[in-house]
């Protein structure tokens, strides 16, 4: 398999650092949660790409399949993220991430 | 497809070693700062749409300004660089991840969302990862955001009617510590882009890691002898005696870096990673049914048992709050009391 340069590689690794930051921002700022729970997506969305630009990068498939697990990862936090915030809007009838202040330590 | 790969081709295995003149930190620096600033006023909170716009336009500048040095350095390049595709599958990918963060409106996050999913998935096809562009937009685009696009219907709450909400809900509108939350990501983004291009020339110790470039008839022998095995055995090793016939795998040699060989990389090499991800899989499947379910109400045709309407998760922590099903009689319950 041919193998990507340096500066190809940095393309791409900048490409996904600035999407990982985006999206940390966004979970730092959004008030609603399940726009914070996409902002982790986001997140997981840049480490992809950086993952199989590395793995284009040293020529072997452990990229991919490093993706591969991160992609399951994702789906099982997805549903059970959603399922925690389906409940929590039962609760309090919000999606306000601020109405469960009472919890913080 | 073969005017794209010729395209996107990267160097040839030699190259000269000092490549570039990299990016200095003093320019990242200066380049998040303005980002930073941009993004703040992106962000949503109670002010006017005109400032919003300044901010997207100063953000857009920064971003143009980081895209025409990374062009420039790819200029003093023998092969010319990445191709057009990257570039417009990066922006569609950036703009649409900024339109998430920045959207009141969860349902439009939600479908900008979709839209980075597709640009990503183009991005992988860029760097010959087929299956991962296909998979990403069959899991995630196809199941992961239909799931959250599902859940912020059900969940919607109605907004307070009023001039000064805009129709949006109180809590979408307003965003908690903006510059604090954007100080900090755009002190981590800047670090990190400072360290991939710190990276002045390639290093020797690379020039181990790294193969030196395989044709696909390389990659099919070295693939083929670890299934072949013994001598004359056809191929059977991997597969069980006399079950499958890989005499053809000579002739047909795997394409490298097609799904067929990442299946046999996956296979061979990480199998029991495989079968762990299944079952976190099983075990989050279960933990969500549990976690989002209402009381549970028992039968009421089967004879003889008494109908009982009673919580399915146990009541302060007691697991003998849940009653077992069957009769009432503490005797048959099937584990003791204690």
């Amino acid at each position: 398999m041919d193998t990507l340069s340096l500066l190809g590689l940095q393309h791409y690794l900048s490409v996904g650092t600035i999407m990982f930051a985006i999206g940390m921002i966004g979970f730092m700022c959004r008030r609603n949660l399940i726009v914070m729970f996409l902002c982790t997506e986001l997140m997981f969305q840049g480490v992809a790409i950086n993952l199989i630009a590395f793995g284009r990068y040293h020529g072997n498939l452990s990229g991919q399949a490093f993706v591969i697990f991160v992609l399951v990862i994702a789906a099982a936090e997805a549903s059970l993220a959603l399922g925690l915030v389906v409940l929590l809007f039962r609760q309090k009838a919000t999606l306000d991430a601020d109405a469960w202040r009472e919890l913080r330590g | 497809m073969q005017a794209l790969q010729s395209l996107v081709l990267g160097a040839l295995p030699t190259y000269p070693i000092a490549q570039s003149v990299p990016l200095s930190p003093l320019v990242i620096l200066v380049l998040c700062v303005v980002a930073g600033v941009g993004t703040v006023l992106l962000l949503p909170s109670r002010r006017e749409a005109s400032l919003n716009k300044i901010g997207g336009a100063i953000l857009l500048a920064a971003g143009l300004i980081f895209a025409a040095l990374l062009v420039r350095l790819t200029a003093g390049q023998a092969k010319g660089g990445m191709g057009p595709y990257f570039w417009i599958f990066s922006a569609i990918a950036i703009i649409s991840a900024i339109r998430v963060v920045t959207h009141p409106k969860p349902v439009y996050s939600a479908l900008y969302f979709i839209l980075t999913v597709f640009a990503s998935a183009g991005l992988f096809l860029l760097l010959w990862a087929e299956f991962m562009a296909a998979a990403l937009v069959l899991i995630y685009a196809g199941a992961i955001l239909v799931t959250y696009v599902f859940v912020i219907m059900l969940a919607s709450e109605a907004a307070q009617p009023g001039a000064a909400s805009r129709g949006f809900l109180e809590h979408d509108q307003v965003s908690k510590d903006p510059a604090i939350a954007a100080a900090v990501g755009f002190a981590l983004m800047g670090v990190m882009l400072f360290v991939i291009f710190d990276k002045a020339q390639e290093p020797q110790v690379a020039a181990s890691i790294r193969p030196a470039s395989p044709t696909p008839q390389l990659a099919a022998e070295q693939i083929a002898p670890a299934r072949t095995g013994h001598d004359g055995d056809g191929g059977n090793v991997f597969y069980g005696e006399g079950s499958v016939n890989f005499q053809h795998s000579a002739a047909q040699p795997i394409v490298a870096g097609s799904t067929q060989e990442l299946g046999v990389f996956l296979f061979q090499k990480h199998l029991i990673n495989v079968e762990l991800a299944g079952l976190i899989l099983t075990v989050s499947m279960i933990g969500a049914i549990v976690i989002a379910r209402r009381r549970v109400i028992g039968d009421t045709n089967t004879s003889g048992m008494d109908v009982m309407v009673a919580p399915a998760t146990p009541i302060d922590d007691n697991p003998h709050s849940i009653p077992v099903m069957g009769t009432r009689d503490p005797r048959q319950k099937e584990y003791p009391e204690t």
